[in-house]
């Protein structure tokens, strides 16, 4: 009962998806130098999700940087912005890397002086977009919000965008949709393109036009989710036909046996992003750990071992094709997707979460 | 002050010094937040009479503990009877199995559920095969799982103290009550009954207490409009809108005081909480 939602999460993933996705013997690309301007000495603090994504990061990431920069890392579980402001409000910040999301440290920039600058003269970014650049993070992990459904319930019929999420006949059935739980915002944009918005015009978000949609699909959610284990849960078991999904835990999900398949196009490409809190530790350790994390070696052996993508363009030729046709950030992919406007969000997320708790429960 | 007198002082120090320092200290401090941040203010308590989704969601909280409380009551304390009524060897066997639940993890138990109330899940298969019904019923994600499952997590916390209070009375008493004529449901109703009432009350102010804050149940397997106080307070929290959820804390918090307050005033429930020194 007391239990925080990321351990929840964690501790569901254990439970719930066998994760045979994780390939443990991917032969991974091999790193051989660093630039000298990385090398350093003692430790770096890094916070994570834990579970198969930290494992996996330890593997991609900190064993060869401690290896070529001579730095420790020192990994931990519990990535929190909650815990992020408490530490900076009590002068006690005990982490160097923390990884959020954009728009979470967006919204606590907006209460304050929460983080330090990213230090780009070590990063590289003449392989970076400038999309996945941001003063205070830097964008590391690249995994989309996408449409999953059963393929056994439609008769080999298959779904395409949201118009046919929403459409009640042509795809009958109950559905999920994300609700207004843990650090995820409802899903209006999906809502706005079910109601004929086209992808590139999502932006800025017709809020109104987006709650008028969701009015006509309520009755048919069965479950506004907050952990991402649930949706899986609910096509597992069949109590959902569709439902909105993160595509890392769909591979999961195929890996098991599942009938069951994401629908790409006019998904949301999000991300994961590092931030450094103000006042870290080893705060020049911290601008070095992502520097080197997001180069095109380190980004595609995470990839390879988990199927999230890379911020680094020269990721893609060091990844298994097999594996790069399962990644939100692969071509042909990336481009059916909308990449999420944690912009837009972190201006409206208080109205709209306002006007969404009020629409939930009427 | 006698030694007598300061020796009770002593033992308890050292709990008294670590709840100040860890417990009562921090708490004290988030609920001040809820007028003091940013300035003093009582802005966020005016807003909470007037947010329809508080008084929503407090009244699904208020109406889910009554129910669970009612359930476990009605499940248990059977079964507190007859854990009084057993030799010991099967009391113990008893004992472990009401135990059993109380040692696995609170969301092994509500994903055990959404195994059995799926659509795919036990009791809807056996429904079939039964020739009961044409459709799988939908019975995960609903207000009616949020109160089996919590029922079944709290259980433990009403049997126990039942069953502790009903083996504390004196066998000898509902025998007098038989032997002076009383039919054995008359002896239990106007003899073994009053007396365990103590117990009844302590496992339903625990189980009532326990139901408020709960907050991994419902987010497993309730329905789309099941939200619990404890998840509107994570969202608030979530949103760094940490004084409005201290505001919804300190509102929960003065909630269940003013139930237990409520209740010491009831005839019979004072000792409920005393150590047996009947």
């Amino acid at each position: 009962m007391s239990l925080s939602r990321r351990h929840l999460l964690a501790l569901s993933a254990a439970s719930l998806a066998s994760w045979r996705a994780l390939a443990q013997d991917a032969p991974l690309p091999e790193i051989a130098s660093v630039p000298a301007a990385l090398k350093g000495s003692g430790e770096v603090r890094v916070v994570g999700y834990g579970g198969t994504m930290q494992t996996a990061q330890r593997k991609a990431y900190n064993d060869p940087f401690e290896q070529l920069t001579g730095i420790k890392v020192r990994d931990f579980a519990g990535a929190d912005l909650n815990k992020v402001k408490a530490m900076v409000d009590t002068g006690n910040v005990e982490w160097d890397v923390v990884q959020l999301s954009r728009g979470s440290v967006k919204n606590l920039l907006k209460r304050g002086d929460y983080f330090e600058k990213i230090d780009y003269e070590l990063v590289d970014v003449a392989n970076i977009d400038p999309a996945y650049r941001f003063e205070y993070a830097l964008d590391m992990l690249v995994w989309a919000e996408v449409l999953g459904y059963r393929t056994d319930a439609f008769k080999g019929a298959v779904p395409v965008g949201w118009k046919d999420f929403w459409d009640l006949k042509k795809f009958p059935g109950d559905r999920s949709l994300i609700g207004a739980g843990g650090s995820s915002n409802p899903e209006l944009e999906f809502a706005v393109m079910a109601a004929g918005v086209s992808p590139d015009k999502v932006y800025p978000i017709d809020v109104d036009k987006a709650f008028a949609a969701l009015d006509t699909i309520k009755p048919s959610i069965v479950k506004w989710w907050e952990t991402g284990a649930v949706p899986v849960q609910m096509l597992t078991d069949k109590e959902v036909v569709m439902t909105s999904v993160w595509n890392g835990r769909m591979a999961a999900l195929q890996a098991a046996g599942v009938p069951a398949a994401i629908s790409w196009p006019q998904g949301l490409l999000k991300r994961d992003a590092w931030a450094v809190p103000k006042n870290s530790p080893n705060k020049a350790n911290a601008m070095k750990y992502i520097a080197f994390t997001t180069m095109a070696a380190p980004m595609a052996r995470l990839a390879s071992l988990i199927p999230y993508g890379s911020v680094n363009d020269k990721s893609n030729a060091l990844i298994a094709p097999a594996q790069l046709a399962k990644l939100p950030s692969a071509p042909g992919i990336k481009e059916k997707l909308v990449p999420y406007d944690y912009e837009w969000w972190a201006a409206n997320r208080d109205a709209v979460l306002d006007r969404w708790n009020k629409w939930v429960l009427a | 002050m006698t030694q007598a007198a300061s020796a009770p002082v002593l033992l308890v120090g050292p709990l008294l010094l670590f709840m100040a320092a860890f417990y009562a200290f921090p708490v004290l401090a988030m609920l001040a937040r809820s007028v003091t941040d940013p300035h003093p203010t009582l802005a966020n308590f005016a807003h909470l009479a007037g947010d329809g989704v508080f008084l929503h969601v407090f009244g699904t909280t208020l109406r889910t503990a009554f129910i669970v409380t009612a359930g476990t009551l009605f499940l248990g304390y059977p079964v507190a009877l007859a854990l009084s009524r057993m030799r010991p060897t099967a009391a113990t066997i008893t004992l472990v199995i009401v135990l059993l639940p109380f040692w696995t993890s609170v969301l092994v138990r509500s994903y055990a559920w959404m195994v059995l109330l799926g659509r795919r899940g036990l009791i809807n298969e056996a429904l079939r095969a039964l020739d009961l019904i044409d459709a799988p019923l939908r019975l995960l994600n609903t207000p009616l799982a949020v109160n089996l499952a919590m029922i079944h997590i709290l259980l433990p916390y009403m049997i126990l103290p039942i069953a502790s209070v009903l083996r504390q009375i004196d066998p000898s008493l509902p025998r007098a009550a038989a032997g002076m004529g009383a039919t054995p449901w008359g002896a239990f109703r106007q003899v073994v009954l009053p007396l365990s009432m103590p117990g009844a009350l302590a496992g339903t102010l625990l189980v009532f207490v326990l139901s408020l804050g709960f907050y991994i149940t419902p987010a497993l397997v309730g329905g789309p409009r099941d939200l619990m106080l404890s998840q509107l307070i994570a969202q608030q929290v979530d949103l760094l809108n940490w004084p409005y959820a201290a505001c919804l804390s300190v509102t929960l918090l003065a909630a269940t005081l003013v139930l237990l307050g409520a209740t010491q005033v009831l005839p019979g429930v004072r000792g409920a909480f005393r150590l047996g020194t009947r």
